[in-house]
């Protein structure tokens, strides 16, 4: 059975990307357009793996992660952050909110395919 | 606000030299307001032409892609076709189709890294029209109502003033979401 990844982004290109680039490796993927998005559907799907940005509106991607890892359910799933952001500062937040990684855009998709692969197989 | 430079014109800050120093203060607000007005309409207009353009670009990307898959399979089906067959010149053929195919493969998956440029460009119109939104919200907070005179003095507090709303523009909107340079695959880290 194919793995489902949550990939939130407010930007249609790269959910688009993103979604290309997951389907042709032959996983599913869910689409959620802000972190508010994300975290309603994270709680009617099951999901094997988040893919967030962090610069959303209504809700970003550091909220969701830390909303997301205060559910039951979701406090062992990896979740990625990809995002623009790079700083020291940021992705130190990140990691004590539990992220599992950070990928800096642009991906690159054989690479994704490789770190989604090493973390959920 | 191109008009509120210092120099020579100490005897006004604005275009119209004929008014008042009141209402001259009256037409800098105003010339302000529609001049970071129009950067803002600017900003948004070239946001929209990098989504048209980004939009336009995905859909090429995505028809390509599924030629280039369509492409893909025809050649395995010929090769099948081929093989029973034993012709050499035909399969020769078709391993040379299948490099191309590779090759192709290869560029579209750059083609993926390159068109997430929309969305770094969309992010950094954000945070410039928002620094230019602070800006323009720090440059009204200027008391241009208080006793000002057209000499040396009134303008070095003005230029103060003005110095001061660029810290205040700076400091609110200090975290750049996009420092990147270049379209290289950016650092991936597991933690």
């Amino acid at each position: 059975m194919a793995k489902t990844i949550l990939a939130v982004d407010d930007s249609a290109s790269i959910r688009q990307m993103v979604s290309f680039t997951l389907k042709n490796a032959g996983y599913e993927v869910i689409e959620a357009v802000d972190g508010q998005d994300a975290l309603d559907k994270a709680n009617v799907h099951a999901v094997n793996l988040v893919l967030t940005d962090i610069n959303m509106p209504r809700m970003d991607g550091l909220k969701l992660l830390e909303l997301l890892r205060n559910l039951s359910h979701y406090k062992t799933i990896p979740i990625l952050m990809l995002t623009t952001e790079s700083g020291d500062e940021i992705k130190a937040k990140g990691r004590a909110a539990g992220a599992t990684g950070w990928l800096v855009k642009p991906f690159d998709p054989k690479r994704l395919l490789e770190v989604i692969k090493k973390v959920i197989g | 606000m191109a008009e509120m430079h210092s120099g020579d014109e100490t005897d006004n800050f604005c275009s119209n030299q004929s008014v008042t120093v009141g209402l001259n203060e009256v037409l800098c607000i105003t010339e302000a307001e529609v001049y970071f007005k129009n950067i803002k309409l600017e900003l948004n207009q070239i946001d929209r032409l990098v989504c048209d353009a980004v939009n336009n670009l995905v859909i090429n990307f995505k028809y390509i892609s599924k030629l280039t898959k369509s492409h893909h399979e025809m050649v395995l089906a010929i090769e099948k076709m081929a093989i029973p067959k034993g012709s050499k010149p035909i399969l020769e053929l078709l391993e040379k189709q299948m490099v191309i195919a590779d090759k192709i493969e290869q560029e579209l998956d750059a083609a993926i890294t390159s068109l997430q440029f929309g969305d770094l460009v969309t992010q950094l119109l954000t945070h410039t029209t928002r620094q230019v939104e602070i800006l323009s919200t720090e440059l009204q907070r200027i008391d241009l109502k208080g006793n000002w005179k057209a000499d040396i003095a009134t303008l070095e507090a003005m230029q103060r003033k003005i110095s001061y709303a660029v810290n205040v523009a700076q400091t609110e909107n200090e975290r750049k979401p996009v420092v990147q340079q270049g379209m290289q695959m950016g650092d991936v880290e597991l933690f």
